[in-house]
């Protein structure tokens, strides 16, 4: 994928959405359908309209937690990648427990969270960062590693020490695999966010998806998955300017690491 | 400053941040915060609740509640203690209770027990003679499948021929339209959604059918521990809550209105009618709201034995206390 993604490369994606919607609604119409079973794209437009502020305040809850376990799985991640590229002993200690924490079934641990740490913020915060903490640990351990050995053997010709090298050499080259983790936990982050939220919550996008479910109102239901896939599509995107910003080396490339 | 380190400070004070907010929330002094986990989504069931939290009973008696949404693991969070009071019904309690979990319940919300097998009034299910042949849609539990042997059993009719399907948490009206010919429905909630939506059902109750399965659902439950240590805490709880519970009895508009203001993502429709619906269903004949008979802890706690959904008793006498209604 270009970082140019312009208009122009979004054409053909828009084209077919709107081909389905409209296909969509010209079943509804056509057939007697009820609501409850499949609302129309203009239903849900409806919905989304009316509805605008009481979905905003709940998208507000969920972001939260998900800004907060990203910032987290970041940080931890950060730490682990770092530890485990200074010393080898932590890396045979560390790696094969990233794996376990993929492995572990968040469905199943995440009511034990709540009833560990309450129904609170801190449990959605923790589950959001379970969630993203691999894909971020690993992508970043991985570009540690790939780093040109030669540029390394130039930096301890100049006698630079190993904080030096990590700063100039290694985390500049471990960069972009970090921000390809970084896509990737974005966009798994709301749904995390929103498993925690079904578990015990008062507000959030879950509980407005379990509310409008259970009371039958399927445009409603239909609304809040909307809101779901434009946040996420706006935090893939925020990755992606981050990412812009902060490697200006790589503008000229692609964005994503080819492996 | 190498951009790395700069990452890492920003990362932390973000994190800084972050913990603040979220250990700043404000707390009234004088209040007391109290944590009520719902079972459910909020429906009429828990109107009684929101209309003392709307009226201002709570902060009455010194009280600031939090309603969380908490499905499926209501009990074990107050057992724990993570939450003082939460809502759940009479078979999640004995199962509790038999696990060792130290829950009480301290009241019966509805008197009698509205759920029951709704399918579409076309397929000609009037008794549940009429099951053999048709097909169940539920969630896939043995007390399901127990349940509806039990009803057939009475007729003598063969549970073997009844397919049981897993739904889960589909809808139930879709169900019996699309996957199945019956499901197992509240009819307070869904029966009366199907009656605004023109769908004509036929309803088999469950307790007219069979006494032991006239069982309290939802119970208000709360830990052992806040029994034995703050049992004024409960009291003030409770003295609020049925004052809820009476404005919901004597005033359903009202206390629909109270719902709504708390889940304003409800249909508005289906609440005024499940409350209208509801309303004197919550205390029925009692001389009381809340009040619980050990006949009928007793009879279903047996009946779960006889078709071995348990292996023994219970003791009732921990499972439930009226000392807290009035």
């Amino acid at each position: 994928m270009k970082k140019s993604l312009n208009i122009k490369t979004n054409l053909p994606a828009v084209f077919t959405i709107l081909v389905l919607l409209l296909l969509w609604e010209l079943l509804c119409r056509t057939t007697a359908i009820p609501e409850f079973i499949l609302p129309s794209p203009s239903a849900i437009i409806y919905s989304l309209t009316t509805n605008y502020t009481l979905i905003t305040s709940h998208a507000i809850t969920t972001m939260i937690a998900v800004a907060g376990g990203l910032v987290l799985a970041v940080t931890v991640a950060l730490l682990a990648a770092l530890a485990m590229d200074r010393w080898l002993l932590i890396k045979r200690a560390l790696f094969p427990l990233l794996v376990i924490s993929q492995a572990v079934p968040i469905f199943a641990l995440a009511p034990l969270m709540l009833i560990w740490f309450g129904v609170g913020l801190a449990p959605k915060i923790f589950i959001v960062a379970l969630v993203c903490f691999f894909p971020l640990a690993v992508s970043l351990v991985e570009g540690l590693d790939q780093v040109n050995p030669e540029e390394i053997e130039l930096m301890q010709i100049m006698q630079a020490g190993s904080w030096m090298i990590m700063q100039q050499v290694k985390f500049p080259s471990a960069l972009p695999y970090f921000f390809s983790g970084l896509k990737i936990a974005a966009t798994y982050s709301v749904l995390g966010a929103i498993i925690g939220e079904w578990l015990g919550a008062r507000s959030g996008l879950g509980i407005y998806m379990l509310r409008a479910k259970n009371s039958f109102q399927t445009s409603d239901v239909f609304a809040s998955i909307i809101i779901v896939v434009i946040l996420s599509l706006l935090l893939f995107k925020a990755v992606e300017i981050a990412g812009f910003v902060v490697m200006p080396w790589r503008r000229e490339k692609d964005l994503t690491v080819e492996d | 400053m190498s951009k790395l380190s700069k990452i890492c400070i920003a990362l932390f004070s973000l994190l800084l941040i972050m913990m603040l907010i979220s250990c700043s929330a404000p707390a009234p002094q004088d209040l007391e915060q109290i944590t009520l986990l719902l079972d459910w989504t909020p429906n009429t069931n828990y109107s009684g609740i929101f209309s003392a939290l709307e009226e201002g009973y709570y902060e009455a008696e010194g009280i600031e509640l939090e309603v969380i949404e908490a499905p499926g693991s209501v009990l074990q969070m107050v057992a724990t203690g993570q939450a003082h009071f939460g809502i759940s019904y009479q078979e999640e309690v004995i199962f509790a209770r038999l696990s060792d979990l130290p829950v009480v319940s301290i009241a019966a919300v509805i008197q009698h027990n509205t759920s029951g097998f709704a399918s579409l009034k076309e397929r000609g299910i009037e008794s549940p003679a009429d099951f053999e042949g048709k097909r169940y849609g539920g969630w896939g539990s043995p007390v399901e499948e127990a349940t509806i042997k039990a009803l057939m059993d009475n007729y003598g009719s063969d549970y073997n021929q009844v397919d049981i399907v897993t739904t889960g948490e589909v809808d139930s009206l879709i169900v019996i339209e699309r996957d199945a010919d019956f499901a197992w429905i509240y009819y307070g909630w869904t029966g009366v959604e199907a009656e605004l939506k023109g769908i004509d059902l036929n309803f088999i109750e469950l307790r007219l059918e069979e006494e032991a399965l006239d069982y309290y659902t939802p119970v208000i439950v709360t830990g052992e521990d806040l029994i034995n240590g703050n049992p004024e805490l409960v009291d003030r709880f409770m003295n609020a809550t049925e004052k809820g519970y009476r404005l919901a009895i004597d005033d359903p508009a009202t206390a629909a209105r109270h719902l709504l203001t708390n889940a304003p993502e409800l249909n508005n429709d289906l609440v005024s009618a499940s409350q209208a619906w509801l309303a004197d269903k919550y205390q029925a004949e009692a001389e009381i709201w809340g009040l619980q008979d050990k006949d009928t802890w007793e009879a279903y706690s047996k009946w779960l034995l006889e078709n071995n959904l348990i292996e023994t008793m219970p003791d009732i006498n921990k499972a439930f206390t009226n000392r807290f209604v009035r």
